[in-house]
């Protein structure tokens, strides 16, 4: 709907026959006052208002109007037979008009004029209209991942905590079974092979059982919020080595651990990944040999598993190599998930666990993980670890 | 004195600790608020507490802060005996004064070498023999 502001009735009756003749919808008013109270009602797409009035004026009108958020994009053609100087029209315009027409006017150029203007209005309504919606349902939407991330949290704390006691609960009952077994082989068994043997079997399964919850605890450890160090890896692969001291006399097992850098990273993490990782060199060597294991690393300027080498690097590449039994490549994404084996639980002992706890790692240090072998030749793991865990964090966030 | 819940545990801690020194005074409370009621009534003063840490109404780790902050209570050596072996609760038990962290064993006979090195050597130099206790029996988490 079109409005029209005149103070001459006849004025507004020829323009309203006018609009009318073209088909638009026409309302007038015969002051600024009754002008502004009509849009407070009624919604518009075009004013047609004329400049001279008693009380407000034309320029006042089209101020009033621009100024309220209901009505500020209506546009707003002036309409003039006694003010057509210069700084009428531009002081017109100053007002919030998006046109100035004199006196007398041509109804074909004034009727092109309303054509455009309303349309134009329309148009930009409708743009409004659509980023309003949009605004709206990004807002919904936020909202809901807000609360699905709320959720998502408070589950995984329950599941950890979950995952903690009854790892914690488990172990009594089963410490129990081993040391009850044991005592009825020391008290009771003395002279029955068969018995001493089933009760061995007894406890050996207790015993893996065991392992498996200690793996699985230390597991759900892992999803602790992490606390960096600066971390001497060579001290520290020299200490998790000690703690092996025994797998590796047993197996005659030939260490080579070259110079490791010093890292910012979880220390007992860090223990645990060498730790879990050369047991698994011991724990597959191949029968006749002895295992020779070797560590060394080297600095690369970026997270990738085959950059080359760069003296310089915020990156370092740590790799664990053995002459064991190795592993088929195309089973390498299954080794680093949980309870996945390539092997019978009587050929190697194991729970499945351990590669997934280095992973997890890994992951924790925001580092990258892969191996390399073939059967029967060795296998090769490499690590990418960044040597600062801050200056990661920073050009993520760059990144972002 | 031996602080623990668990029934079982405890009577065969007892049979065994009567095996290595018949001379031995044992006492026992099932947690930590009998333990303490225990030991301020004056109904029993022992030369080595070992304290289990997962017990109902007053667990391990409660037990020994009371223990740590009760002045007649605190020079008595604490010994955490527990089924736990992770880091995370050796690292609080030492922080809070435990002098020793012994993972329940599942053998008497490790429990009997346990009570050997400590039992004989209450008096002497208890630190020692915890020492030397790491070197023979794994479960022995720290000393």
């Amino acid at each position: 709907m079109i409005l029209i502001v005149d103070d001459k009735q006849e004025n507004l009756y020829s323009l309203k026959a006018l609009l009318r003749l073209n088909l638009y919808e026409v309302d007038t008013a015969t002051s600024g006052e009754e002008a502004l109270k009509r849009i407070l009602r009624n919604e518009y797409e075009l004013i047609i208002l004329d400049v001279q009035m008693p009380g407000m004026d034309g320029y006042e009108v089209a101020e009033t109007i621009t100024g309220y958020s209901r009505s500020k994009d209506i546009p707003i053609i002036f309409l003039s037979a006694v003010n057509i100087d210069k700084r009428f029209v531009t002081k017109g315009y100053a007002s919030g008009g998006v046109d100035y027409i004199t006196k007398p006017f041509d109804a074909d150029i004034l009727l092109l004029k309303v054509k455009t203007f309303t349309r134009l209005y329309r148009q930009t309504k409708e743009l409004n209209d659509i980023k309003e919606t949009l605004e709206q349902k990004v807002e919904e939407r936020t909202k809901a991942l807000v609360q699905a991330n709320k959720e998502l949290e408070l589950s995984n704390a329950e599941l950890q905590q979950y995952a903690f006691i009854a790892s914690h609960d488990l172990q009594e009952p089963l410490r129990k079974i081993i040391t009850f077994s044991r005592l009825v082989i020391e008290r009771f068994l003395g002279g029955d092979p068969e018995a001493l043997q089933y009760m061995n079997k007894v406890i050996s399964s207790s015993e893996r059982m065991r392992s498996l919850i200690n793996d699985l605890l230390s597991y759900s450890h892992l999803a602790e919020p992490p606390r960096f160090n600066i971390c001497n890896l060579n001290q520290l692969v020299q200490e998790t080595m000690a703690d092996l001291e025994v797998a590796i006399k047993e197996k005659e097992a030939v260490l080579h651990i070259s110079h490791l850098p010093s890292i910012e990273a979880i220390p007992d993490q860090m223990r645990q990944l060498f730790q879990n990782l050369v047991s698994n060199a011991l724990k597959f060597a191949k029968k006749d040999t002895p295992p020779v294991i070797k560590i060394w690393s080297e600095l690369i300027d970026q997270r990738s598993l085959t950059a080359g080498i760069s003296g310089k690097g915020a990156w370092c590449r740590i790799y664990i190599s053995d002459n064991g039994i190795g592993f088929n490549e195309m089973y390498l994404d299954k080794i680093f998930h949980m309870f996945q084996r390539l092997h019978g639980k009587d050929e190697y002992h194991g729970t499945g666990i351990g590669l997934t706890i280095v992973k997890k790692i890994i992951q924790k240090h925001n580092g990258l993980i892969s191996a390399e072998s073939r059967e029967g030749q060795g296998a090769t793991f490499m690590l990418v670890l960044p040597l600062k865990q801050t200056a990661i964090l920073e050009t993520e966030t760059q990144g972002l | 004195m031996l602080v623990d819940d668990d029934l079982d545990d405890t009577s065969l801690f007892e049979e065994v600790l009567q095996q290595v020194d018949p001379a031995v005074v044992f006492a026992s409370a099932a947690n930590g608020h009998e333990a303490l009621a225990a030991l301020r009534e004056g109904t029993t003063r022992p030369d080595v507490i070992f304290l289990d840490l997962n017990m109902p109404r007053m667990d391990g780790r409660q037990c020994l802060a009371a223990l740590k902050e009760d002045d007649t209570l605190k020079q008595i050596p604490v010994i955490m005996y527990t089924t736990s072996s992770q880091p995370k609760d050796v690292e609080q038990a030492m922080q809070k004064g435990a002098v020793s962290f012994i993972t329940k064993p599942t053998s008497l006979k490790e429990l009997q070498e346990i009570l050997e090195a400590i039992a004989g050597n209450v008096h002497l130099d208890l630190h020692a023999a915890l020492k030397t206790l790491r070197q023979t029996v794994p479960a022995c988490v720290i000393c």
